[in-house]
């Protein structure tokens, strides 16, 4: 047998129609990621038992890690397609959208949701206007060196996919989000608007609809301390929520 | 900015805070009412003696209705329907992320549901003996027969079953509920500290486990 890939791969041809399983079988390179493989059916869009289809839908940007865009599902585990090596993973490659995203089309799904969290829990700093507001607050070495962890978040989606508490049935917005409320909180600058994100955070499909499973720090793959911030989050909040209202 | 704190928070926090207050308290004291059974060598009472007492002081307890419904009816009411409620907005995915945590998180649930049904059934079984067919007397009614009742009932071994199944259940849904409410209430933030303070619930739990089973066959020995 030739030195072949083979892949088993979730098809959706737009965002109403049925999902259907179509393999592939494509030449090996050495050292390859997935996303080579999706190039190659690119190019030659037959499946493996030889009837001609369509190319292969998906995104990808920056090919290290680093946007995000290429979050699938390989093998049952949600992770960025472009450091799936094809060496390292098990074979045919179960390659499937994420699923708690709206599919646009194949892989490529509507990541949305999760940007709307980001403006629900008012994940920016403001600023007063476009004029020099000269130099910003000096930040303690280690507030930056927890924050600059804090800040690699890509918005990939992983730890929404692989979150039980998010899915059809519940609102909660997810780890990324909250990530962001404790990495906004704890800039100086930031720190000014600290209530209006506690408050954001507990409210419907907010921090208290996290179950604690804990998966979303497994797979992210920024390693960001996820269940950290998580945790910091909760002290915030039930602090505020014992004693906030009796400054009313 | 005006100060809002949702109701969908205050909701939460109660179903955390009822698992320990007075639940979990209820639990300890439970168990250790049901440990009389195994009777005192040195005072030289038997389990029956010492038991059917415990069970006559509780009864006797000042403001003991008061204190039943409002202390246990109703929190538990809230605990177990509002729990249900958060098991309902959970869709598990352990078979695909089989992480020690993943599992917690669905026996934790799963457990909730046994004890949905076992303790519905308990209470109705000894608290007011109206389960068809098994026990019609209550316990709270009869204190002089206390331990025969539970005796009757436990030399029956699906019943007796039912029982480990029930206290097994519950000592894992409080054990690691206790974790879950330290998280949540922000005590134990840190990595670190949530691990360890995991393994030290593990032992609470191992510990009530067994102390919930050797008082259940002391009322058979
Ligand atoms: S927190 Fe991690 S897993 Fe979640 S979106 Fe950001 S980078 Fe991805």
């Amino acid at each position: 047998m030739a030195d072949t890939v083979r892949l088993k791969i979730k098809r959706q041809d737009g965002p109403d129609t049925s999902a259907r399983w179509e393999e592939f079988e494509v030449p090996h390179r050495k050292g390859e990621n997935l996303l080579t493989c999706l190039m190659d059916i690119q190019k030659n869009p037959v499946t493996a038992d030889g009837k001609p289809t369509t190319p292969v839908v998906w995104e990808s940007n920056c090919l290290e890690e680093v946007c995000g865009a290429c979050t699938m599902v390989i093998n049952g585990r949600v992770r960025q397609g472009c450091t799936a090596l094809v060496d390292k993973i098990e074979q045919p490659i179960k390659v499937e959208p994420m699923t708690k995203f709206p599919v646009v089309r194949d892989l490529m799904v509507d990541r949305s949701r999760m940007f709307e969290s980001l403006k629900k829990v008012h994940a920016w700093i403001d600023i007063d206007g476009t004029h020099d507001l000269g130099p910003g607050p000096r930040v303690a070495p280690d507030v930056q060196q927890t924050r600059y962890v804090l800040s690699t978040c890509m918005t990939c989606g992983c730890c929404l996919e692989a979150c039980p508490q998010i899915n059809p049935r519940s609102q909660f917005i997810g780890a990324a989000a909250l990530n962001q409320v404790r990495l906004f909180n704890e800039h100086p600058s930031g720190a000014l608007h600290k209530d209006v994100r506690l408050e954001a955070i507990m409210d419907d499909g907010g921090i208290s609809d996290c179950g604690n499973a804990q998966n979303c720090v497994q797979v992210c793959p920024k390693n960001i301390p996820l269940t950290d911030s998580i945790a910091a989050l909760y002290r915030e909040t039930t602090w505020y929520g014992l004693f906030s209202w009796l400054k009313r | 900015m005006s100060i809002k704190v949702s109701r969908h928070f205050v909701l939460r926090k109660l179903h955390q805070l009822t698992g320990i207050l007075p639940l979990g308290i209820f639990l300890l004291e439970h168990f250790y009412t049901n440990s009389k059974a195994l009777g005192s060598v040195s005072a030289n009472r038997t389990g029956i003696q010492l038991f059917n007492e415990a069970v006559g002081d509780l009864q006797s307890l000042p403001y003991v209705l008061f204190v039943e419904v409002l202390g246990i009816f109703v929190p538990l009411i809230y605990h177990a329907v509002y729990g249900l409620v958060i098991t309902y907005e959970g869709k598990p995915n352990a078979g695909s992320y089989d992480f020690g945590r993943n599992w917690l998180y669905v026996i934790q649930r799963v457990t909730g549901v046994i004890l949905f049904v076992f303790i519905t059934f308990h209470v109705l079984n000894f608290r007011f003996g109206l389960i068809p067919g098994l026990n019609t007397r209550s316990v709270a009614a009869h204190p002089d027969q206390a331990f025969q009742i539970v005796r009757g009932e436990f030399l029956n071994p699906t019943i007796l079953f039912v029982y480990f199944v029930g206290i097994a259940s519950t000592t894992f849904h409080f054990a690691n509920g206790l974790w879950l409410f330290l998280i949540d209430w922000g005590i134990a933030v840190g990595r670190r500290t949530q691990r360890l303070v995991g393994y030290a619930c593990g032992v609470v739990g191992v510990v009530l486990t067994a102390i919930g089973i050797n008082a259940a066959l002391a009322f058979i020995h």
